[in-house]
């Protein structure tokens, strides 16, 4: 035990969490399985990877092509494409262990594809599917060849340090719309819960640790507690193989206590997916297509086209967002103009360090003739040696400038056409229970206030919030004035329903106090002498207020009791007998939480989380969603629902 | 965390060839054995698994020898530690030949794999290796210039206090020493201390030119190393530029086929211009004609 202290201490220290753990642990695979050798100038051994489209969105938010590259990769393919022979070259696998890719697997073992392979199934795979492996690799006498098979426990994507989602392909499978439609059958439900626990079990099987889990009762949350639960018992009691033991956990125990597992069901805040937002991240999200960390934006728009000529061509940009580019880190989460302001800081540093390099010239050629001036000589070539050494930075310094540019213009753009700060204030305001200076009927009916959805999103999280059902005739007001705006209705239908529902159940959720100042004149002389002219667009400040799914992890986390969660269930794997209680054994706060919303989630709810857990000293959190959609996403499964 | 399952799976072998023998079906395992082992000798990849073992064996090479090239070689240390100059410059000399046939070996590698014709996955995987090669191939170098950089440098500081204490002596010795040379077979006091004044002297020259070769050497290498960043810098502008070039003969194409049109356009509306007025001309022609008939 002693040997691990030091590690321990030193995961304590690291900032980046989730990512380093699955990065590593890919990384690990891709060295076949070795732990990687820190060598410098180590020799080059070159692998063919071999992934399905579960593959690729895992491997691809945490690895791109040039640190494949870097560590050996030659090719990178799709299981279910062309592929020729390479006859002298180990292959990595790293598949689903699906009928079909277990089929094109022997169909490559028959056809002798390459020398040896490594197969790394992402979550377990059974033994009759091993079994099929096994006869085609002794049809095709190809055993010798079929080097190591691993099961990788990686059925899950991260996404940030501290965010992961299940899946991304067939993400409708497991929606919020699949979960909670009408006419679902039993043996539906069956599949949809096992998909979940299966890839939250690869989760914790990762991370190391077996949670204390917490979930409220009667909905999708519990179900998926219930099974998890028994999942992780059958391990851990089968001695010979489970996965849990001491030793074999590397990253693993990162506290000296267990961490405690929130499962929250969509249902219980559903204002939250509707609502606009104002902090970069989610405003990506929001408003352009982001998916994966990356943004595909059409360029050259704006521009219209005269009469007669042909329109300019509109080429698409895709642009990534990973954790090596600083400023996206240090701005993922903060208000937008506070980033327009950034980026203009940024630009101007860079101006300044671009001069610095330019005025060595200069100094080159005063100082050229100076004879049996060695050490100048030398100096110089050392501040030669240095800026040149430094262009690469600056380079990718003015490309990351560059790219955050497009994208903030892009997002202003938006911002602009929709009127979108007008939503979000009134939203806020709407949320937090205080006046409103304007009227719903006013910001419905004004045709140039943004696109019919942005109404319907309003109007939604009035219904939602509000305390009392509207009057039947303020209803009717309210539904001629969104069909003259030519919205779609059938999203009420739904929530009509559920707000049905949950008044049965439980009380309504409570946003908590937020309050919204426009920052007004001042900010306005200010953002003048930037490059983005807000005007029209007020300077809003956040005040910190918490979602519904912050405060209850927040009573979960600090043992404080509330009507709201004081009923939720206790599931603790380790405990020998299942108890029913929901009497936590445990007195103390948990330092590390992980929170997960059955039904999908989003950024705004993830950067309420993490702006919650720099407010608490020393404390881990980690969100987690079945799937990520943003609003008009979440409509559409809406509308669905309400049109049954 | 992962689970090795290797022997999950070397257990289901096991499993269905059990099976496989109850149900009665075999495989002609040898045949198929002695097919694999006459796989290709000279293929791609052993050459160039070849080249990466020579490139690993020199940088083996110099990381051995690192510590005595660059140590500084004081007079306390062991003989058996110590190494000449002679010895440094014969590892640079056989470190850069070896370098240099590392490279035309990848680059041979490369112009046969350009030219065999072979799908693009595998051209494709070829590159990728040379490419790999090539960084490997670049970080020995590295090491090596580095220590070649560490050693030149100093070089040219100790040969300084040398040359100064060497002038200082030569100062003192009087100048007009070559009228007394030849008289006596014999060697006098005198003469031994005059033919040692010359020795002294001929050091000195010799040391300052030395030292003067060392520090344009110094000089020289540190300007090819940044010669080298340059060129990299120039190569990759070259590619861009014969883009641009390209780019740029094709937009005068398209302006020159852009003024034909335009030509061809004004043509054929003056043409057609004229052709309007003749018809008018013409009608009114006939108008009056029609109208000096009538009456």
């Amino acid at each position: 035990m002693a040997c691990h202290i030091p590690r321990l201490v030193s995961l304590l220290k690291k900032k980046h969490f989730l990512c380093c753990i699955s990065a590593v642990a890919l990384k690990r695979m891709l060295n076949f399985n070795a732990p990687p050798l820190k060598n410098t100038a180590a020799e080059p051994v070159w692998k063919v990877l071999i992934y399905d489209r579960f593959g690729q969105d895992i491997i691809s938010p945490l690895l791109s092509v040039k640190e494949l590259r870097d560590m050996g990769i030659t090719l990178h393919l799709l299981l279910h494409s062309d592929r020729d022979p390479i006859p002298d070259v180990p292959a990595i696998y790293f598949v689903m262990p699906t009928e079909e890719n277990i089929d094109r697997i022997c169909q490559d073992l028959r056809n002798q594809l390459y020398e040896s392979y490594y197969l790394n199934f992402i979550s377990a795979i059974s033994r009759s599917k091993l079994e099929d492996i096994a006869s085609a690799a002794l049809a095709a006498n190809a055993v010798t060849q079929v080097t190591k098979v691993f099961d990788q426990y990686l059925n899950f994507i991260t996404l940030e340090d501290d965010m992961f989602i299940l899946c991304h392909q067939n993400k409708e499978l497991i929606s919020y719309h699949a979960i909670n439609r009408a006419d679902i059958q039993d043996t539906d439900m069956e599949a949809i819960m096992d998909t979940i626990v299966d890839s939250l079990f690869c989760f914790f099987v990762t991370l190391g640790a077996v949670p204390i889990i917490r979930c409220p009762r009667g909905n999708a949350a519990e179900m998926v507690a219930v099974k998890l639960d028994k999942k992780l018992r059958e391990n851990l009691r089968d001695a010979r193989n489970s996965l849990f033991t001491g030793d074999s956990m590397t990253a693993g125990q990162f506290s000296f206590q267990r961490p405690l597992f929130v499962l929250v069901d969509r249902n219980v805040d559903m204002a939250t997916p509707l609502h606009h937002t104002w902090t970069y991240q989610a405003l990506i999200h929001d408003v352009l297509d982001f998916h994966l960390n990356r943004v595909v934006m059409e360029e050259g728009m704006g521009a219209e086209p005269s009469a007669g000529a042909r329109p300019k061509k509109k080429s698409r940009k895709t642009y990534d967002l990973t954790a090596a580019d600083k400023f996206w880190q240090k701005h993922k989460g903060s208000p937008f103009p506070e980033v327009a302001e950034s980026v203009q800081e940024e630009l101007d540093t860079y101006r300044a360090q671009e001069d610095e390099v330019k005025r060595l010239k200069s100094i080159m050629g005063l100082e050229g003739e100076d004879e049996g001036a060695i050490s100048m000589l030398s100096d110089n070539t050392a501040k030669l040696t240095s800026a040149v050494s430094s262009l690469p930075e600056l380079l990718e310094k003015k490309r990351l400038i560059d790219l955050h540019t497009n994208v903030a213009t892009a997002v202003l753009d938006h911002i602009k056409s929709r009127k979108l700060d007008v939503y979000f204030e009134f939203e806020e305001k709407l949320m937090s229970k205080s006046t409103l200076d304007k009227s719903l009927l006013d910001i419905i009916s004004d045709p140039d206030a943004g696109t019919p959805e942005d109404k319907m999103r309003l109007f939604l999280i009035y219904y939602i919030t509000a305390q009392q059902a509207p009057s039947e005739s303020d209803l009717e007001q309210y539904k001629k004035a969104l069909l003259d705006a030519v919205c779609d209705l059938s999203p009420l239908n739904y929530i009509k329903q559920w707000k049905a529902f949950t008044k049965m159940a439980a009380t309504p959720a409570n946003y908590g106090n937020s309050g919204v100042k426009p920052m007004g004149l001042f900010s306005r002389v200010m953002n003048t002498g930037s490059q983005f002219v807000m005007e029209g667009v007020k300077n809003l400040v956040l005040k910190q207020h918490n979602l519904p799914v912050t405060r209850i992890l927040d009573n979960l986390m600090e043992m404080k009791s509330h009507p709201e969660t004081d009923d939720y269930r206790y599931f603790d794997p380790k405990m020998l007998r299942g108890s029913e209680s929901s009497i936590p054994r445990n007195k103390n706060p948990f330092q590390e939480a992980i929170v997960f919303v059955v039904g999908g989630g989003n950024y705004i709810e993830y950067q309420n989380l993490v702006d919650y857990t720099k407010s608490k000293q020393g404390k881990k959190i980690v969100y987690g969603c079945s799937e990520l959609f943003n609003a008009s996403q979440f409509i559409k499964q809406l509308s669905q629902l309400g049109q049954k | 965390m992962a689970v090795d399952i290797t022997l999950l799976f070397k257990a289901s072998v096991k499993t269905v060839k059990t099976r496989n023998k109850a149900i009665g079906i075999g495989f002609d395992s040898t045949k198929d054995e002695i097919f694999k082992r006459s796989r290709p000798k000279s293929g791609f990849s052993p050459r160039a698994k070849e080249v990466i073992t020579n490139i690993t064996k020199l940088k083996d090479f110099l990381l051995q020898h690192r510590k005595d090239y660059v140590s500084a070689g004081s007079l306390i240390s062991s003989d058996l530690s110590r190494m000449t100059d002679n010895d440094r410059d014969q590892i640079d000399q056989d470190a850069q030949i070896f370098m240099r046939t590392c490279s035309e070996a990848i680059k041979q590698l490369r112009n046969e794999a350009e030219k065999q014709v072979i799908s693009a996955q595998i051209k494709e995987h070829r590159g990728a290796v040379l490419d790999l090669i090539e960084t490997y191939l670049k970080g020995v170098c590295k090491l090596y210039s580095e220590q070649r950089a560490i050693r030149v440098k100093r070089m040219s500081f100790v040969f300084r206090p040398l040359e100064k204490t060497a002038s200082s002596e030569v100062q003192d010795n009087p100048v007009n020493l070559w009228e007394e040379s030849r008289v006596e077979d014999e060697l006098s006091p005198e003469e031994i201390q005059m033919f040692e004044q010359e020795n002294q002297r001929l050091i000195s020259e010799m040391n300052s030119l030395v030292d003067e070769v060392r520090q344009i050497e110094g000089k020289v290498v540190e300007i090819s190393r940044l010669q080298e960043i340059f060129a990299e810098k120039v190569l990759q502008q070259e590619a861009e530029i014969d883009n641009i070039h390209q780019l740029v003969v094709g937009a005068t194409e398209n302006v020159k086929e852009g003024n034909e049109d335009i030509r061809e356009a004004i043509k054929n509306n003056a043409g057609f211009r004229v052709w309007i007025l003749f018809f008018l001309v013409m009608c009114s022609f006939s108008l009056l004609f029609l109208d000096w008939y009538d009456s």
